[in-house]
């Protein structure tokens, strides 16, 4: 026991709660904004966070990057935004999905509510739906708010405006509470959001983190880094004993022996947790973190 | 394990504490219903000096509460029908025990004269404060900015470089003011709208003013872009730029969602609640319009 714990990948996986619930505190840190219905605007709004968290919640501590990439694409002044993208390219070459599984705020919120017991079902014969973020990604996020615009050249944020449920969660709901003249100004759109929102929490009490999974443009972003991000899970087959464990804790269905880079792993650790041997550990830039 | 443990129960903890957050927020939400449709909220009707309505309903409870048996006694000689909602709530009292005099001892007698008099005083402060929030009451917005109107020290450049004043309020009898950016779709879309909007109230005694929020401070550049977007919409109608920490700018920050119109009388006070949203949508439209022509029914009556 004595062994384990001083293990470091192991103790990060453990902590993962905490991790989570503290990068959702620094991201939405103007709490008492919550109860005014006032949006934070200072400088640090220029700055995007690394997880899908809401611009407009009262809270936010800086600009949700799927929100900021649309908002710079869909302005009548540029074309793409390149400082978004290099933002993208920085921390998904750094960290990798390690930020959906760690940092983003809504991956949290599924993680909560699928601790809610009752009966849970696998989502390893829906594996085509994963395919889904992807698509979400080029036509909702890249090319509507690019190419369908008006007399000036602006675009809608699609993604935001039509599907993203962490906005309703994050932004409408508190800033419509806070917010009279925002309240009276909510319509069918927001009703339909709420819905999208509704069934993305049921989804997520059957499924572990169905939005994570097929929706996620952000998550489908820092997936394509998984592969050469500096922060990796490694597997050591000198140690590994074969108990094939750590493929059935997988809750993103992922192989942890044969694919340790695979594009759906968030790097929660589970499999680290649940190795007998000690053979799966993080690893930095090639260092192990035993 | 016991690790495992810790975290389980901190994330039941963090559970139940978002649980009790959001019904937090949706006992605040019903409480601000009621205020805005039937009294102000408590918070905006704070007066300078920091004292609530509900502060001095508390003070006068307190005055029963310390001469509890004196006042029970007044109070069982109530004669109910004589109760007058809107009469004076001290002369009321007064009256009852004046008519009852001679049940009470001495000393009652001077404890509930003393006594109507502190509430005579307090219900003319509260009297003060609701006036206060009638005359103030008309948005949510202006309250939080003060009892003051931010459109009556009103100063402002034009895009050609004029400077305005509130006088820009006082020629007509309803300005339409629209509050909007050049990166807000919504805003550009209902542009050629609102100039429309200006040439149907001109003939009204009307006007439509834009207030764009990235041209605070006399930004020239931030200008010229909004002038291009303004041009290439039809848009004729005037744009002003103002200081960000004047009253105006203030209110202007506090907006959180765009466009927002509002509708200021000759006097520089906001009429009505604001209009989220654009006035490409008819019924917004039609909203405004009906808001427009009760302003400018209420001023020609005034004079």
């Amino acid at each position: 026991m004595d062994k384990k714990t001083s293990m470091l990948s192991k103790k990060t996986a453990r902590l993962r709660g905490w991790i989570q619930a503290a990068a959702t505190l620094l991201t939405n840190i103007h709490i008492p904004n919550l109860f005014k219905g006032k949006i934070y605007q200072g400088k640090a709004k220029t700055v995007c966070v690394p997880g899908l968290n809401c611009y407009s919640c009262p809270a936010a501590t800086g600009a949700c990057p799927i929100g900021a990439f649309q908002a710079v694409v869909g302005s009548s002044k540029f074309k793409f935004s390149y400082y978004i993208t290099g933002f993208f390219i920085l921390l998904g070459v750094t960290f990798g999905r390690f930020i959906c599984g760690f940092l983003c705020p809504f991956g949290w919120f599924q993680d909560l509510l699928h601790k809610i017991p009752g009966k849970k079902f696998s989502t390893a014969g829906l594996k085509p739906l994963r395919y889904l973020k992807y698509v979400i990604l080029i036509v909702f996020v890249i090319l509507l708010p690019m190419l369908v615009t008006n007399s000036v050249g602006m675009g809608d944020p699609f993604f935001c405006k039509y599907i993203c449920p962490q906005g309703v969660l994050e932004g409408a709901i508190p800033l419509s509470l806070g917010n009279a003249a925002i309240r009276s100004a909510l319509g069918k759109l927001f009703s339909f959001k709420c819905l999208i929102l509704i069934a993305v929490v049921v989804l997520s009490i059957l499924f572990y983190r169905p939005f994570c999974k097929w929706i996620c443009p952000l998550g489908a972003i820092y997936s394509l880094f998984n592969k050469v991000s500096l922060l990796s899970i490694k597997v050591e087959n000198s140690k590994c004993v074969g108990c094939n464990k750590c493929a059935k804790v997988c809750k993103m269905d992922v192989d942890v022996r044969k694919t340790p880079d695979h594009s759906e792993c968030i790097r929660c650790g589970a499999c680290i947790k649940a190795c007998p041997a000690n053979a799966i550990h993080y690893q930095f830039m090639g260092k192990k973190y035993k | 394990m016991k690790t495992q443990k810790t975290i389980l129960t901190i994330s039941t903890l963090c559970l139940a504490l978002l649980l009790t957050a959001c019904s937090g927020k949706k006992n605040s939400e019903t409480e601000n219903t009621q205020n805005t449709t039937a009294a102000p909220d408590m918070e905006q009707s704070q007066d300078a000096s920091g004292v609530t309505l509900d502060d001095l309903y508390q003070q006068e409870n307190q005055i029963f509460a310390d001469h509890a048996d004196a006042w029970n006694k007044a109070f069982g000689m109530v004669n109910k029908s004589t109760a007058d909602p809107s009469g004076n709530y001290a002369d009321f009292l007064s009256d009852t025990v004046e008519s009852n005099k001679d049940s009470f001892t001495e000393d009652e007698y001077k404890t509930l004269t003393d006594d109507i008099e502190t509430i005579r005083k307090i219900e003319e402060q509260i009297a003060e404060m609701e006036n206060k929030n009638m005359s103030s009451g008309t948005s949510e917005q202006t309250n939080d900015s003060g009892e003051e109107s931010p459109f009556k020290n009103f100063s402002g450049t034009d895009f050609d470089g004029n400077s305005v004043d509130e006088s820009l309020f006082s020629g007509n009898a309803v300005t339409v003011v629209n509050f909007w950016f050049t990166g807000c779709k919504p805003c550009v879309a209902e542009l050629s709208k609102l100039n429309e909007l200006n040439d149907t109230i001109r003939e009204m005694g009307g006007e439509v003013i834009g207030i764009n929020t990235e041209t605070f401070d006399g930004n020239e550049a931030a200008i010229k872009d909004a002038a291009a977007i303004l041009e290439s919409q039809g848009a004729a109608y005037r744009n002003l730029s103002i200081d960000s920490d004047s009253d105006a700018g203030k209110y202007a920050a506090d907006i959180m969602a765009f466009p927002t119109t509002i509708l200021v009388d000759r006097n520089g006070n906001i009429v009505g609640e604001p209009l989220l949203g654009g006035i490409d949508n008819q019924d917004n439209y039609d909203a405004l319009m009906k808001q427009i022509q009760s302003v400018i029914d209420a001023d020609s009556t005034n004079k």
